[in-house]
């Protein structure tokens, strides 16, 4: 048991990748059902609702970069391998604000962008400020990513 | 650098001359056209409806025809052609090409009849092959299908809906009527969910048996075959072979037109160009002998505008100030740095009346804010490399703004990638260590790397956030300034400025700042004292002035706090730019996790091949994402964070009455 530490950060990290990775997938996929009507009747907007429908999958990346800098910390990438207990939950911790906030922040964003999708559909002129709703969605995966990233490197210097 | 100043035109000539005049105000697309005259007993308007509706129908026409020559006689083209600018024609030919049109519309209209009658015949082939299919499964009866009775058997051929054998058969006849007449039965084929029978009974059981086998779901095969299966289905494969051959013909028919594909676009292009001619002219006021036209021109356009209508057509051109009340349509003009994101203003808003145009200011803190998300010196040189090269190659590409946009873009984003120490993430560490056994090699960091010292980036990425808003602060005093309401530009802009730069100065030398941000900084105690009591001075002046335009001192109280309140707005606002650090970082790590996934497999030369093939899928994913993302969040920046302190924008575009061309530019004729 005295790797018990390790398993926790390696389970944290596979939480971020795994639920912020669902989240965009999620995101993604709805978003991409409606960029693919749009297209349907409209094949000159493909550009502007691609860029639409990637929206939500910034999450997934960030839950990547989340699960990476964790695994890169305990040394499970090279390296030792040596994580007390408390330090393990604490990696798990640091691991979860990105893990739901990427899950949830996702599917929303994806919701959003649906919307933005229609949006440009009826008004193709206006895709700049359409760009803009799905991202203020964005905006809260981007301050758990930053939590996460700073809890992590914080843990690791404890 | 600015929103260019407009007057308005007034253009009265000779009646004769009105179309030439058009003409050249077309080419010129210089004035937008307003309809301010109305029409009296003397002049007023030509209904030219008609003639739009014509040229609109021959524009469309010609391009659907130019569709169909597409479709089916291609011409290759690169993913670049969109780079491509239009080729050129002259003013000559097109009014040459008046005499032309008829013939090229005939052109048309036969490819357009073409393309029908593929249509119909491709109808008929789905039809034919339709009866093929249901013909198929009874291939292996000998006799017609339609067989007529003999002397004293009767025959019945038809569908069961099971797939059935043929003892499966007696079996199911037997249950559904124990008594069934003497039959002979042949199972000739299965088709889908049901069975091709072949029935043979005594000709005065027939009644009997088609009576029980219609309870059992019998039917007749549909259609008019009256002969053998076989020769059915021949005689159906021959019409497919036909009527594929007469498509093919009819493709061929098309093909034979492709030499006439640039006139087809011109055409397009030149019934484009007469119906918005036209429709203009349905616009003009005119009396028996002149026509009047009224519009907006900008200042710097005019003189010459009217110079050559003067010379030309012996027009008489005024172009006058506008009043301080009217509104202009907004046409910007930058520098050559600043221009390209005139379209990240244009999606938000162009300037309203009395607004200052952002752009130059914007376009420096576009490009460095663009730079440190995406900050990977590789990235940032490839996407130099890419646009630059285009720009120098095709000088007048229809994208050019948006390259040089990016362009710039791809300058900062070097600068930080060098600044952060990151190149394709950390490429040359990886390389140098798998496969040159040197690991003392490293990217230059001129700065420092994020990922060491994220808190450090963190305040630093703040900081560049809260000179971005009070950027955006003076911006707005500048506004106010320009439209003389100086007590808005002190009490709304100004006192915010002061208010949170001294919050920012009590808090910086606090403790607590120091245990986030691991960093002291000690300001001389006569500037926290200056800062406090400009704190208090600006916090009340902000409750006291905010809400002045209410005459109840309660509501106008009320409105003072919750103006107060405002500052944790200030505070979302600073936090939001911690993005900057966030994408920065995305940025860079998804980089060095590829590498890690390439260098994986060894140094020998099956590593070096998979580090290539993994390098470069992974660094083109990453670089598309992040591009997407860098983009995104920098015209957030702009739009939420920068405009909201100062821009209000709602101007309308300048939107003259030009050439607007599809596939061809028309070249002055020299004189």
């Amino acid at each position: 048991m005295e790797n018990l530490g390790l398993v926790f950060a390696v389970v944290g990290a596979a939480l971020a990748a795994v639920l912020a990775g669902a989240g965009s997938a999620i995101g993604v996929g709805i978003s991409g059902q409606a960029a693919a009507g749009v297209v349907s009747e409209e094949p000159s907007l493909f550009g502007k609702v691609l860029i639409l429908q990637l929206l939500p999958g910034t999450q997934g990346i960030y839950g990547l970069l989340v699960a990476f800098i964790t695994l890169a910390q305990v040394g499970v990438l090279g390296g030792s391998a040596d994580v007390s207990t408390a330090k393990g939950l604490m990696y798990l911790g640091a691991c979860l604000p990105m893990a739901i906030v990427g899950l949830i922040s996702g599917i929303h964003q994806g919701k959003a962008s649906i919307a933005s999708i229609s949006l440009v559909a009826k008004r193709p002129d206006q895709s700049g400020k359409a760009l803009i709703f799905p991202a203020m969605v964005e905006t809260y995966a981007i301050l758990a990513l930053l939590i996460s990233i700073l809890a992590i490197t914080g843990v690791s210097g404890l | 650098m600015a929103v260019l100043e407009m007057q308005r035109m007034t253009l009265c000539g000779l009646r004769k001359n009105r179309k030439a005049a058009l003409e050249l105000l077309q080419r010129r697309g210089v004035v937008e056209l307003t309809d301010e005259l109305t029409p009296d007993e003397i002049f007023n308007r030509t209904d030219t409806s008609v003639q739009c509706a014509t040229f609109d129908k021959n524009a469309r026409a010609a391009q659907n025809a130019l569709d169909i020559l597409n479709q089916y006689a291609p011409v290759k083209s690169s993913l670049l052609s969109m780079l491509e600018e239009k080729p050129r024609r002259t003013e000559s030919e097109y009014y040459d090409f008046y005499a032309a049109s008829a013939k090229v519309m005939d052109i048309a209209y036969d490819l357009v009849q073409d393309e029908r009658i593929i249509a119909e015949k491709n109808g008929e082939l789905i039809g034919l092959e339709a009866r093929i299919t249901a013909l198929e499964p009874w291939l292996g009866l000998d006799i017609p299908m339609k067989y007529n009775d003999t002397v004293s058997t009767a025959a019945l051929v038809g569908y069961l809906p099971q797939v059935l054998t043929l003892e499966a058969f007696y079996e199911t006849l037997a249950q559904a009527d124990a008594n069934h007449p003497p039959v002979h039965a042949e199972v000739v084929g299965a088709l889908h969910n049901s069975t091709c029978l072949f029935l043979l009974c005594h000709k005065d059981d027939k009644k009997n048996l088609e009576a029980t086998l219609r309870t059992m779901g019998f039917s007749y095969p549909a259609g008019d075959c009256t002969g053998l299966p076989r020769q059915a289905m021949e005689e159906l494969e021959a019409r497919i072979a036909r009527t594929e051959k007469e498509i093919e013909e009819t493709i061929e028919d098309i093909r034979n037109y492709a030499p006439a594909r640039e006139e087809l676009a011109f055409a397009v292009d030149y019934f484009g160009m007469r119906r918005e001619k036209y429709a203009v002219l349905g616009r003009l006021c005119q009396s028996r002998h002149t026509f009047v036209l009224t519009g907006f021109v900008p200042k710097r356009a005019g003189p010459a505008l009217v110079r050559e209508l003067s010379e030309r057509f012996e027009a008489y051109t005024v172009c006058e100030d506008l009043g301080p009340e009217e509104t202009a349509p907004v046409l910007l003009q930058n520098n050559a740095f600043s221009a390209p994101v005139e379209g990240v203003l244009e999606g938000y808003s162009l300037p309203g009346r009395g607004e200052l145009d952002p752009t130059s200011v914007m376009s420096i803190f576009y490009y460095i804010l663009f730079g440190m998300m995406f900050s990977d010196a590789g990235y940032g040189l490839l996407m130099t490399l890419a646009t630059g090269i285009i720009l120098l190659v095709k000088k007048n590409t229809p994208m050019k703004k948006s390259l040089q946009m990016f362009f710039w873009c791809g300058v900062s984003t070097v600068f930080w990638g060098l600044m952060l120490g990151s190149f394709f993430g950390d490429a040359i560490e990886v390389i140098g260590t798998t496969f040159f056994n040197n690991p003392n090699v490293s990217t230059p960091c001129l700065w420092f790397a994020p990922l060491n010292d994220p808190m450090r980036m963190l305040i630093y990425t703040m900081a560049i956030g809260l000179f971005h808003l009070f950027v955006g602060l003076v911006m707005g005093i500048v506004t106010k300034f320009k439209q003389k309401d100086y007590f808005s530009a002190f009490a709304d802009y100004f006192i915010w400025i002061l208010l949170i730069g001294s919050l920012v100065l009590i808090l910086v030398p606090t403790p607590l700042f120091y245990s986030i941000a691991q960093m002291e900084i000690i300001l001389p105690g006569w500037l926290g004292t200056a800062a406090t009591v400009t704190a208090v001075f600006s916090a009340v002046f902000v409750v006291v002035f905010s809400g002045r335009e209410s005459r109840n001192p309660f509501k106008r109280l009320a409105k003072g706090l919750y103006g107060l309140y405002g500052v944790t707005g200030y505070l979302g606002d600073v936090l939001s730019y911690s993005r900057l650090l966030a994408l920065g970082l995305a940025t860079g790590i998804v980089g060095t996790v590829v590498n890690q996934m390439g260098s994986m497999f060894g140094s020998g030369v099956l590593g070096a091949v998979i580090f290539i093939a993994v390098f470069l899928v992974g660094h083109a994913l990453n670089f598309a994402i992040n591009v997407l993302g860098a983009y995104v969040h920098t015209n957030r920046l702009q739009y939420v964070e920068f405009f909201g302190k100062f821009y209000e924008g709602g101007g309308q575009k300048f939107n003259p009455f030009k050439i607007q061309n599809k596939y061809y530019h028309i070249k002055e004729d020299q004189q």
